[in-house]
């Protein structure tokens, strides 16, 4: 509303311009009317003019009621383009009466209407035709256009009753107050432009701002993509460097003390046998006692949501966290009750999960991942389909022979093809309530 | 979530805001809506005279225009007379309607007094106009159409009027006035010196002919002193000559003027003729009046108002006289030009159907009519009445005189009579009409090559006058 404080202002003086015109025209037509009567003159006007005159106090009432109903209509705003159309009719048909009034000696204030056409140029359908029709009027109003057709008196005939001095002076005025209006005209549609021509930069700029901020949006995006990659691959090695630990710290701890024992056996053997008896006995400690390192290392190794939590809840907090972590759509659903499974079931289908997004992610380039489990006659199914750029020969690397190895060990087999996309299919039969 | 719903709040607190803002410019709308329409119609009926007829349709009064003297320019003493026998008759009639006029507007300062009224919109609603004057307001809708209320009502029979004058109230085929009295150009003769020169009056069927043969016998210097002092005919102009040889000088609309008619031609050859009789002298009315010449028309009115008067006694004392209807023109008949005095309705008026009563009652109503011969010089417009022997006697015994009057002739004299062309300007262009004969008559070249050329001249001025 503030911007278009100027313009507005300016439509008022043309208002306010119009008021006076109007007045200053009837006013003299009554006048002069008067003065034919006071002078006893009024058979010579008579002969003159092709029509009845209007009473003299009529014109500038009527005028001035015309003027009024005019603006009262220029005053209502519409969103709405029908009833734009039927409130520029009705302008256009009272400033034609006031027109005729006036003897089209000032047709001025069809350029009111005019404003009004181009202030309200956002809202209407078809607005040059409007401006067309209305400038088309503008124009066409006019006395020696009607005069024949329509019997109009002209101002003239008025002005006749005048002294020549003071009709030049009368006609000068009017003359210019005509221009003015024009001129305040041009400087509303001007004013008018240049408002609705700094709105349209403020929009570009906007738009421009926000098309950069996208940008940026999509570079920190792909970056955190490639830091989810990072992250992932920094677990793995981290895992495989507790892995190696594990091993040596156990294991290998383990079997040296077994190789050193079967060493002083082998050497023990012919000279003391008892001592060998003995020496066996230890080694087979150290051996119960490794495998008993190798069972804690072993539950130390399973992922640490299986320990803390339940398959089906540590599965999905996985996908979940990978979902927050990177920009993948993971699709899971699972018909199978997946809990009561043995330990070692758990792990693998939890690794298999795992180990077919982590592949998606790395190798497929994928963000969107299938995951589907399901369970008949006691074989569980899981099918891993992602949409990334798969591979024309399958080349199984260590993630994957582990994973078919560890499969072998539970009698579960392995399937992997390419399909608009990678696509994994494992199937894993399932014994009922026996440990590992 | 408390931001959630503080959010939902602030939104909801803004639709309400913007509904109140549409709803409030919905009001405001009609409003204006409501402000424009009534400006427009009150101003409409402000235009429209629409205000008048809110205002005073339960008055019954209806307003006449008229004079105080007579139209005939005769100060006979009978000035509203015969409105007040009618203003009587009507108010009888109708009762509970008023008649008002003003008094006191001579004759003269009429057609202005009638102009201001009606630029002041305050015109009476029946007025008289004169034949001049009837053009002017015709063409600028002062006056109202009568066809419908002609056609509508059964009592007026048109067939009664004299056909001549009810033309006058006609103008671009609509009838926009009735008549109210009307006086014929009529020839007037000089007995006395017919008599002395023992020539006979002429009978009815004169022509140009006879016409001319009276006029050279009369002109001569009867005291011998060298001058013509005998003259045959005054004041027989070129209008007297075309309408009596039928000519039709112009089209009805006043675009076109037919000078170059063989008629006008045969006219102009005569009034040359006639001229050619004088010897250079300049005739003058005041010859007539002293008896010394044999002709002069004259409209009816005239000679009714000097016949019984002692002033015009004396004016003519030295003679007796007559009137008979104009000599016929080689191509045309005893036609000559009727003046009317007309009744006219104001187009603004409210009071349409007393203003169509009290307008019948003055033009068309027997009682009345026949006042005119007895209060004024005019001729009734209604034929019964002017035929009637109560005329004929009112006639005789006016003039004074008993012995032949030929009424008959007085009735076919208005009835063959024309109404000067109905267009307007019609008093300028005829002044040029008399400019160009009178050019042709004084050129010395052939009389058929100058009316071309007045007649492309007039043509023009008739152009001019039409685009001004």
């Amino acid at each position: 509303m503030k911007e278009n404080q100027v313009p507005n202002m300016v439509f008022i003086w043309m208002l306010n311009l119009n008021l006076l015109m109007i007045l200053y025209i009837t006013g003299i037509m009554a006048a002069s009317l008067s003065g034919y009567v006071h002078e006893n003159t009024a058979r010579d006007f008579l002969q003159t003019v092709s029509h009845m005159n209007l009473e003299p106090w009529k014109i500038p009432v009527a005028a001035v009621l015309l003027y009024g109903s005019l603006l009262f209509f220029l005053c209502i705003q519409t969103e709405n383009s029908l009833l734009f159309y039927g409130k520029t009719g009705v302008e256009i048909i009272i400033s034609l009466i006031l027109g005729a009034l006036l003897n089209f000696s000032y047709t001025g204030m069809i350029l009111l209407i005019l404003a009004d056409v181009i202030r309200n140029m956002a809202k209407v359908k078809w607005k040059f035709l409007v401006i067309g029709i209305v400038c088309g009027v503008h124009l066409l109003a006019d006395y020696n256009l009607f005069s024949d057709s329509y019997r109009i008196i002209s101002l003239d005939t008025y002005l006749r009753y005048y002294r020549s001095d003071v009709r030049a002076v009368m006609l000068g005025l009017k003359n210019i107050v005509t221009s003015l209006n024009i001129l305040i005209f041009i400087i509303y549609t001007v004013l008018l432009m240049r408002e609705q021509m700094s709105e349209k930069e403020r929009i570009l700029s906007l738009n421009e701002r926000l098309n950069r901020a996208n940008e940026e949006l999509k570079l920190a995006n792909s970056q955190m993509e490639e830091y989810a990659r990072e992250s992932v691959k920094n677990a793995e090695t981290r895992e495989r460097n507790r892995l190696a630990r594990e091993i040596h710290d156990t294991l290998g701890h383990t079997l040296t003390g077994i190789i050193t024992g079967l060493d002083a056996c082998i050497t023990l053997m012919d000279i003391v046998p008892d001592a060998v008896k003995e020496q066996l006995q230890v080694i087979a400690d150290v051996a119960r006692k490794g495998m008993t390192d190798v069972r804690r290392s072993v539950k130390a190794l399973r992922p640490d949501a299986l320990e803390k939590m339940e398959l089906e809840k540590a599965l999905e907090q996985m996908m979940e966290e990978i979902k927050r972590a990177s920009n993948i759509e993971i699709e899971y659903c699972c018909s199978a009750e997946l809990n009561h499974f043995n330990k070692d079931e758990e792990e693998i289908i939890y690794r298999i999960v795992q180990e077919s997004i982590t592949n998606a992610i790395r190798h497929g380039k994928a963000d969107r991942i299938l995951i589907a489990i399901s369970m008949e006659y006691n074989i569980l199914y899981i099918w891993i389909k992602d949409n990334g750029i798969g591979c024309a020969k399958i080349e199984k690397g260590f993630g994957l022979h582990h994973m078919e190895e560890r499969l072998g060990m539970l009698h579960g087999s392995l399937n992997c093809f390419s399909d608009n996309g990678f696509v994994l299919e494992a199937s894993i039969p399932i014994r009922w309530g026996e440990a590992v | 979530m408390a931001w959630m719903e503080k959010a939902e709040k602030i939104d909801g607190s803004g639709n309400d805001c913007m509904t109140r803002v549409t709803v409030m410019a919905g009001i405001r709308n009609r409003i204006f809506l409501a402000a424009g329409v009534f400006c427009l119609l009150a101003a409409l009926v402000i235009m429209g005279d629409g205000w008048r007829k809110l205002f005073s349709g339960r008055e019954r009064v209806i307003t006449v225009g008229v004079f105080s003297d007579s139209y005939w320019e005769v100060q006979n003493g009978y000035s509203y007379r015969i409105l007040e026998d009618a203003i009587a008759l009507f108010e009888e009639q109708n009762e509970g309607v008023r008649v008002e006029y003003v008094s006191g507007i001579l004759k003269e300062d009429y057609p202005e007094w009638l102009a201001e009224q009606m630029v002041l919109g305050k015109a009476p609603d029946v007025f008289l106009i004169f034949g001049e004057n009837f053009n002017d307001l015709a063409e600028i809708g002062a006056l109202k159409d009568l066809g419908s209320f002609m056609e509508d009502d059964g009592s007026l029979v048109k067939d009664e009027f004299y056909s001549s004058a009810l033309a006058c109230g006609e103008y671009g085929g609509r009838q926009y006035a009735l008549p109210y009295e009307c006086a014929p150009k009529l020839m007037f003769v000089n007995k006395t010196i017919l008599d002395a020169e023992g020539i006979g009056v002429p009978d009815e069927s004169w022509t140009w002919e006879d016409f001319y043969k009276i006029c050279k016998a009369v002109t001569r210097d009867t005291d011998g002193n060298g001058t013509l002092d005998q003259f045959g005919v005054v004041g027989y102009t070129w209008l007297e000559a075309f309408d009596s040889n039928g000519v039709e000088l112009f089209d009805p609309m006043g675009t076109e003027c037919y000078l170059t008619d063989e008629r006008v031609r045969e006219a102009i050859v005569f009034m040359e003729k006639l001229e050619g009789l004088y010897e250079g002298y300049h005739v003058t009315g005041r010859d007539f009046d002293l008896g010394r010449v044999a002709f002069q028309p004259m409209l009816f009115s005239q000679y009714r108002a000097y016949k019984p008067y002692p002033l015009s006694i004396k004016k003519y004392s030295g003679f007796e006289w007559e009137c008979i209807p104009m000599p016929s023109g080689s191509s045309g008949a005893h036609i000559a030009r009727l003046d009317t005095l007309l009744i006219a309705m104001n187009e603004n008026t409210v009071q349409e159907k007393y203003a169509w009563e009290f307008m019948k009652l003055l033009s068309a109503e027997e009682q009345i009519q026949s006042e005119i011969f007895t209060y004024s010089e005019g001729v009734s417009v209604l034929r019964k009445v002017t035929e009637s022997d109560k005329t004929l006697q009112l006639l005789i015994d006016s003039s004074g005189e008993g012995s032949g009057f030929r009424l008959k002739a007085l009735s076919d004299a208005v009835e063959y009579a024309v109404a000067a062309p109905r267009f307007r300007n019609y008093e300028e262009v005829v002044a040029e009409v008399d400019k160009a004969v009178r050019n042709i008559m004084e050129g010395s070249s052939n009389i058929s090559m100058e009316q071309i050329i007045w007649n492309r001249e007039i043509n023009n001025f008739l152009k001019e006058r039409g685009e001004r």
